[in-house]
């Protein structure tokens, strides 16, 4: 690149050859208006609202598609350019129209500011102004199409950064509409920035629609909690009420955008479902208490089962479960309480089923690579992730490098998931098949790079080559391949095989690793909110593959028959314990019926606390709002449980006390397992997993949809009623459909060892064949438990 | 197939077959002409690329669209010898109100088309040809189709062509109707399934073009008669004789279509620089014997011109552009004394409010607003206030779009008014004058004085 | 000079013993005891009021009973004793409406900038002046208050708007 000199206003700027105008005057804080230019998007030119004056062009030039040129002389604000600009303003207020005072746009609008600099105070215009009919476009964002002006910012989002054509500009010339083909909706996972591009009030936030106006909220910075990236947010205010939730732009994070689940869940806040008093069940019925009284049965429930135990089993029978979106502080206040009771049986871990790497385990899972470089990546293996869902953000960063660096992406997963980037190579394994697969990667891997494949993985391995680039791709790629492992990899019956696999892989070609766990769940492991040698994993305590279960439970923010992949034995486990104490922000009826203590908690904007995403990053969140009702931050109620309960170490009077307890020194970013084990169970030959060749019964696919994850954006109204969240239904390949003699739309009941589900069929042809894909999080699925095996009838 | 002649009333056998051939559209006709002479010999000497640039270069061609561009300054910007796919096109969506050259072109000497490609594609280095006609063009797309299923027959398309070794393959390509994807970017956006929008230059299709290639567009007429050229009417490369036709600055013939109120419309192949007043009575003066008023010597995007400025023009490019238009598209809008230059305004305004795509704000927002002013001051309902705006807003409109269709729909209202605001004026004060009639009538005041005081 | 100074004070040793202020001010006096008198007998009388008159709030409707208020809350924004509170909402026809507009009648320095701000003449001043309250929380009146004040005074509030109309 080389450097050249041009003149803006009569000061000499340092500029790059080739780039556009408009990017030196915004670097050297020159203004000039602009409506379709945006940084991260594709250059349009076609608001016109950026004409500038250039020395010896014949007319008004476009600053954000004029490239600089060495000697260039530009004024910007000479009586020419400013003619030009005045003259755009005109035209485009003359069809738009003058409803500022119920625009939600109206004091944050581009176009108001703007028309107050270059409009005129008096319209020419005397013909009708254009109107044009507002469609319904879902569930996140309203529409006003009368004041689109054109500037196709969200058509190129959709187009360019998100992956998904849903909005276009059908239509010629006045008759040109922004809008949706067919009437559709928008579904996309990351719609929302949409509504910060819209230039004008023509897109705007459904939940947040003439809630407040721009001038009176207040701004608390935060951190989004619901997946590992630390996504950095604007948490606006109004009389102490969160009104709605923008971006922060931070460029090694989220850059500008924000998925639609960091910007919608501020709902569940305001919701009416809100545990907003502390609750006792006194017999079989709850009564709203005071906070000493909840304490106090609490402690003395939780005492009464500590004494029934004796000798070294004392506190044996307790256990602490804390959702993966609790902040640090709250992780190491609940194990602490825990362990302090003599029970080492605290995890966050709801949705694993395999722990036996537990003992290799890294300090945190993690990613190896920094978020900032998931653009520049020559290869990536996704194994069992659905990042477009998972982390929407880290897909848009895949997308970009796919696009612009030629990132080679390949998958295996259980679902052909319809990804916003190409994939080279998508192979669809479901149960043993996915591991297998993953296997006869590692063989390739070993041919390529003629490493000794240990006997573990061979023995796995198909002979089939399947893939035939992905190995020589991540070879090829070294330190700049990437191995991912998402959430359907951990929630995986072999998960520690598939780690351990990708791991061998990572060690001989070079490649980065990165485990993408949920929410908070670094944090989680950082404060060692993870059993320990002679703890109870989450599957233990909640009963699943026939443990026995614990007798008293802690739950912090979460409900485990949903938060559970095995739902069905969390249910029964907590049904018939002894005694269980929920602190959380919501109430539901299933938390009822086995809860004995219901603590109100502080949802995630009321509460101050530390989060660490993947790549290690430690971000604190201050309290944006006070907590509704009775409610108190979790770190709060913990704490004065251990006071109640009479233990040592809970003097903490801040909550930077609590931080400063936990040791955050040396937080590298690695996930790889302390050494690398193959489990014995495979080892010896016996898959866990059942393969789908081998089998005539039905293989069940599961996994946590988005917006269903946690317990915050289950009461999130708006983000419940969107695409990415529909009714469960059973999923089937219409081959496997059709050879059961089933068809769309038709009741099945779906049935393993554990119970059966009585839901909707929908055929779909990116599922892997013999397989039904049936969501946890929904109780219409719970009682399918975690039994693989499955049968599908129809019912008449 | 039965195709009419008679809308060629003057043909110099450049682009347009005079009269006295025999079904011109046919290869045999095509080639007792001298047809395709120029590509075989081209391809059996291999000539070289260059030479046959300078040869466009000095016969002074200028490209035939609209804009007027030395055709061989534009071939020889194309990187002949980079890697890649190369794309030659030709622009047949003749959309231009008033203009039917291209369309008589096609239907009678689509040949000459062929061959003018195909020795654009060997000049450029390009082995794939498109060829765009606008969506009516239903008869022609026929001729065309067949007539290039013949030359593939003969060797003049396709696979190595005549053993040559050089490919050439040509598609036809049917538009949806939009005038706007006459623009060349648009029709590349078009030619690529996209929405036909105007791309925005820089980079220029030289070298970001179709599917990002390397693109050369060309007018079917320019095309078409480089054929013509490189014959040199009988010495080879003799362009000289072409350049000598014309006029300094233009050289050669060119085809104008003659439409409006003339005795005998049609299309007509004339030398550059003929005298208009020639041209008029070749076309048997105007109709009924009336005066002539105005006339749109271009195209209705071009500036009318009144008839004294006219009629001491000549038709080229230098003398039309002194005169205060210029030569487009060439079709000449003849304009008789009756005619309603408000109307006809209205009418063009309501062409490019019609046409605009829509993607830049002037256009999109500002020819809506031209024809509603218009519209308003010949429904009667204008007033002096209308017509200032009316001028400003073409003002700026023009000069601030990405294509030239904004500039294309400023400048009939900026030469309207220029040339005939008497008649808006008479428009606008008619109808105040009605008002103050019916005024008077309703007050008291019988005095002319008042009445007039009334209506300001 | 000093002549000078001895005549003036001749002067005015002339009109203190001639009582000349003391005439000129009871001459005022019996002048206006046969005028036509001035003062009201308030609160029977009133004297009449500027239809600019600052006094109580109160929102309007259309003819139609529809509220004026769009809840833009420019009143809110624009008010420099921070007097107004409003909250809104989407109704359910869709249109931004108020659910609370509360002015502090104690905080309110009646400048009359929300009735200015106001881009659909919903919040307005009547030419209420008398008007008292006998419990501190009554200092605040409610939206429902502001419409029965519009509603009952809305003859009065057009016509002054009217009457205004040609300066506004």
């Amino acid at each position: 690149m080389t450097t050249v000199t041009i003149e803006v206003d009569g000061k000499s700027l340092p500029a790059q050859a080739g780039e556009m105008l408009i990017c030196v005057t915004d670097r050297n804080d020159i203004y000039i208006p602009r409506f379709c230019y945006h940084e991260k998007l594709s250059i349009a030119a076609n608001c016109r609202m950026c004409l500038v004056e250039v020395e010896n062009a014949p007319k008004p030039m476009p600053a954000c598609a004029t490239p600089v040129m060495d000697g260039m002389k530009v004024f910007t604000r000479s009586k020419y350019a400013q003619t030009a600009q005045q003259g755009t303003m005109e035209f485009l207020l003359i069809n738009h129209p003058l409803d500022c005072p119920v625009c939600d746009q109206g004091g944050e609008c581009p176009l108001q500011d703007q028309a107050m600099d270059y409009g005129s105070d008096d319209s020419r215009f005397l013909e009708k102004k254009r109107s044009l009919p507002s469609h319904d476009i879902g569930p996140l964002i309203a529409t006003e199409m009368t004041r689109c002006i054109h500037c196709t910012r969200c058509v190129r989002f959709g187009e360019e950064v998100a992956g998904v054509v849903e909005l276009g500009a059908p239509g010629r010339g006045e008759h040109m509409q922004i809008g949706t083909f067919l009437n559709r909706s928008i579904d996309s996972e990351v719609s929302g920035n949409m509504i910060d591009l819209c230039p004008v009030g023509a897109l705007t936030s459904k939940p947040y629609r003439f809630a407040a106006r721009s001038w009176e909220l207040q701004n608390h910075p935060g951190i989004s909690p619901h997946d590992c990236l630390g996504t950095n947010i604007n948490i606006q205010t109004l009389r102490d009420q969160v009104e709605r939730v923008l971006p922060i732009d931070n460029p090694e994070i989220n850059q500008c955008w924000l998925a639609d689940r960091d910007r919608y869940s501020y709902e569940a806040v305001n919701s009416e479902q809100r545990l907003t008093q502390p609750m006792i069940k006194d017999g079989r019925k709850w009564r709203e208490v005071d906070w000493e009284t909840a304490i106090n049965h609490a402690t003395a429930g939780i005492t009464t089962v500590l004494n029934s135990g004796s000798g070294n089993d004392i506190g044996k029978g307790i256990g602490g479960l804390a959702a993966a979106s609790s902040t640090l502080e709250e992780f190491y206040l609940l194990q602490k309480l825990i362990r302090n009771m003599g029970s080492d049986n605290v995890d966050h871990r709801l949705q694993q089923c395999d722990f036996r790497d537990d003992n290799i385990a890294p300090r945190f899972p993690a990613s190896e690579i920094q978020i900032q470089h998931y653009n520049n990546l020559a290869a990536v293996l996704l194994v069992g992730s659905n990042i477009r869902k998972e982390q929407p953000l880290l897909a848009l960063r895949l997308r970009d490098g796919c696009n612009k660096k030629g990132t080679k992406i390949s998958a295996i997963n259980p679902v052909d998931f319809d990804f916003n980037f190409d994939t080279v190579e998508s192979d669809v394994a479901a149960g043993g098949q996915m591991v297998r697969s993953l296997a006869t990667q590692a063989a390739h891997v070993a041919q390529i790079k003629s490493a000794e494949l240990p006997f573990d993985i061979k023995k796995i391995a198909d002979s089939n080559p399947g893939f035939e680039q992905t190995a020589n791709n991540l070879v090829a790629a070294g330190e700049n391949g990437l191995i991912i492992i998402g959430a359907l990899a951990q929630q995986h019956t072999d998960a520690s095989l598939l780690k351990a696999i990708s791991q061998w892989i990572c060690d001989t070609t070079g490649c980065k690793l990165a485990v993408l766990g949920c929410a908070n769940s670094a944090a989680g492991w950082i404060a060692q909110c993870v059993p320990g040698d002679n703890g109870m994993n989450a599957g233990q305590m909640l009963g699943q593959n026939g443990s026995a279960g614990l007798r008293c439970f802690i739950l912090l923010g979460t409900e485990p028959e949903l938060d559970s992949i095995d739902g069905k034995s969390a249910l029964a486990t907590l049904n018939k314990a002894e005694f269980v104490v929920q602190i959380s922000a919501f109430k539901s009826a299933s938390v009822m019926k086995y809860a004995d203590v219901l603590l109100p908690m502080a949802a995630f904007t009321e509460s101050a606390g530390t989060y660490i995403n993947c790549e290690g990053r430690i971000q604190n969140a201050k309290v944006a709002v006070t907590p509704k009702g009775e409610a108190r931050p979790g770190w709060k109620i913990l704490r004065v449980m251990g006071n109640f309960l009479e233990l040592n170490g809970f003097e903490q009077i801040t909550i930077d006390d609590v931080t400063e307890e936990i040791n955050l020194t040396d937080i590298t970013p690695s996930c790889r397992l302390v050494e690398l084990q193959f489990h014995p169970t495979l080892s010896s030959g016996e898959k866990s997993t059942p393969d789908l060749m081998e089998s005539d019964s039905l293989i069940r696919v599961v996994d946590m949809p988005m917006y269903r994850a946690e317990v915050t954006l289950r009461h999130a109204r708006a983000l419940q009623q969107t695409a990415d969240n529909p009714p469960p239904a059973a999923g089937l390949n219409p081959a496997t459909a059709s050879r059961l003699q089933l068809n769309d739309g038709n009741r099945v009941k779906v049935q393993n060892q554990s119970g059966s589900a009585t839901l909707e069929l929908r055929t779909n042809d990116r599922l892997a064949e013999n397989c039904v894909y049936v969501p946890a999080g929904f109780m219409e699925t719970t009682d399918l438990g975690r039994h693989v095996r499955v049968t599908v009838k129809k019912i008449e | 197939m039965e195709i009419e002649f008679n809308t060629v009333r003057k043909a110099y056998n450049v682009c347009l077959p005079d009269s006295s051939r025999d079904q011109p559209w046919t290869l045999k006709s095509y080639q007792a002409n001298g047809g395709y002479q120029a590509l075989e010999k081209i391809l059996r000497e291999k000539t070289p690329a260059s030479e046959i640039i300078e040869a466009l270069k000095a016969s002074n061609l200028r490209g035939r669209g609209g804009a007027g561009f030395p055709v061989g300054v534009k071939w020889s910007f194309m990187p002949r010898d980079a890697d890649g796919q190369k794309y030659v096109i030709c622009n047949s969506d003749e959309g231009e109100p008033g203009t039917c050259k291209d369309r008589d072109i096609l239907r009678l000497n689509p040949h000459a088309l062929i061959e003018g490609m195909t020795i654009g594609g060997y000049v450029m280095g390009a082995t794939v040809g498109y060829n765009y006609m606008r969506g009516e063009f239903w008869q022609p797309y026929e001729v065309m189709e067949r007539a290039m299923k013949e030359a593939r027959q003969a060797g003049y398309l396709g696979h190595n062509l005549l053993d040559s070794g050089f490919d050439f393959n040509l598609y036809s390509h049917l538009g949806a109707g939009a005038y706007i994807c006459g623009e060349e970017t648009a029709l590349l956006n078009s030619l690529e399934g996209l929405k036909g929008e105007p791309r925005f230059k820089p980079p220029f299709p030289a070298t970001f073009g179709l599917y990002g290639k390397p693109t050369t567009i060309n007018n079917t007429e320019s095309f078409a008669s480089v054929p013509a050229i490189l014959r040199g009417n009988g010495k080879w490369m003799n362009s000289q004789w072409f350049k000598d036709l014309g006029v300094e600055n233009s050289g050669g013939v060119k085809v104008f279509s003659v439409t409006g109120h003339v005795k005998l419309p049609g299309n007509y192949e004339i030398k550059m620089g003929t005298p208009f007043s020639e041209l008029l009575k070749m076309a048997g003066g105007v109709w009924k014997g009336r005066k002539l008023k105005a006339v749109i010597p271009g195209g209705s995007s071009v500036p009318v011109m009144p008839a004294i400025n006219i009629m001491k023009a000549n038709m080229d490019y230098d003398s039309l552009q002194q005169n205060g238009s210029a030569v487009g598209a060439g079709s000449v809008i003849i304009m008789d004394e009756t005619t309603d230059m408000v109307k006809v305004l209205e009418r063009i305004s309501c062409f490019y409010f019609e046409e605009s795509c829509g993607q830049c704000t002037p256009c999109r927002e500002g020819t809506g607003w031209l024809y509603r002013i218009i519209r308003r001051i010949n429904n009667g309902h204008g007033t002096m206030a209308d017509l200032d705006t009316l001028l400003d807003v073409a003002n700026r409109i023009e000069g601030r779009t990405i294509c030239a269709l904004g500039d294309a729909a400023a400048w009939p209202v900026q030469s309207f008014l220029k040339h005939f605001g008497h008649e808006f004026e008479a428009k606008v004060m008619a109808m105040d004058g009605l008002y103050a009639a019916s005024a008077g009538r309703a007050g008291a005041a019988a005095n002319p004085a008042n009445a007039t005081a009334d209506s300001a | 000079m000093r002549l000078l100074q001895i005549v003036n004070a001749g002067k005015q040793l002339y009109k203190t013993f001639s009582l000349q202020e003391l005439r000129k001010g009871l001459g005022v006096t019996g002048r206006q005891l046969f005028r036509k008198k001035t003062t009201i007998m308030y609160p029977e009388e009133k004297t009449p009021k500027s239809p600019r008159f600052r006094g109580l709030h109160a929102l309007r409707r259309y003819a139609n009973g529809e509220e004026r208020c769009i809840a833009c809350k420019l009143c809110e924004a624009v008010c420099p004793a921070l007097a107004i509170t409003i909250d809104s909402e989407e109704r359910e026809d869709g249109t931004r409406r108020t659910t609370r507009y509360d002015i502090d009648l104690f905080k309110c320095v009646y400048c009359g900038f929300c009735e200015e701000a106001c881009p659909v003449d919903a919040i307005v001043m009547t030419d209420i002046h008398e008007f008292h309250m006998e419990e501190n929380h009554e200092c605040i009146i409610d939206k429902q208050r502001l419409l029965e004040l519009g509603d009952m005074h809305e003859k009065e509030i057009a016509a002054a708007r009217k009457q205004d109309a040609p300066y506004r």
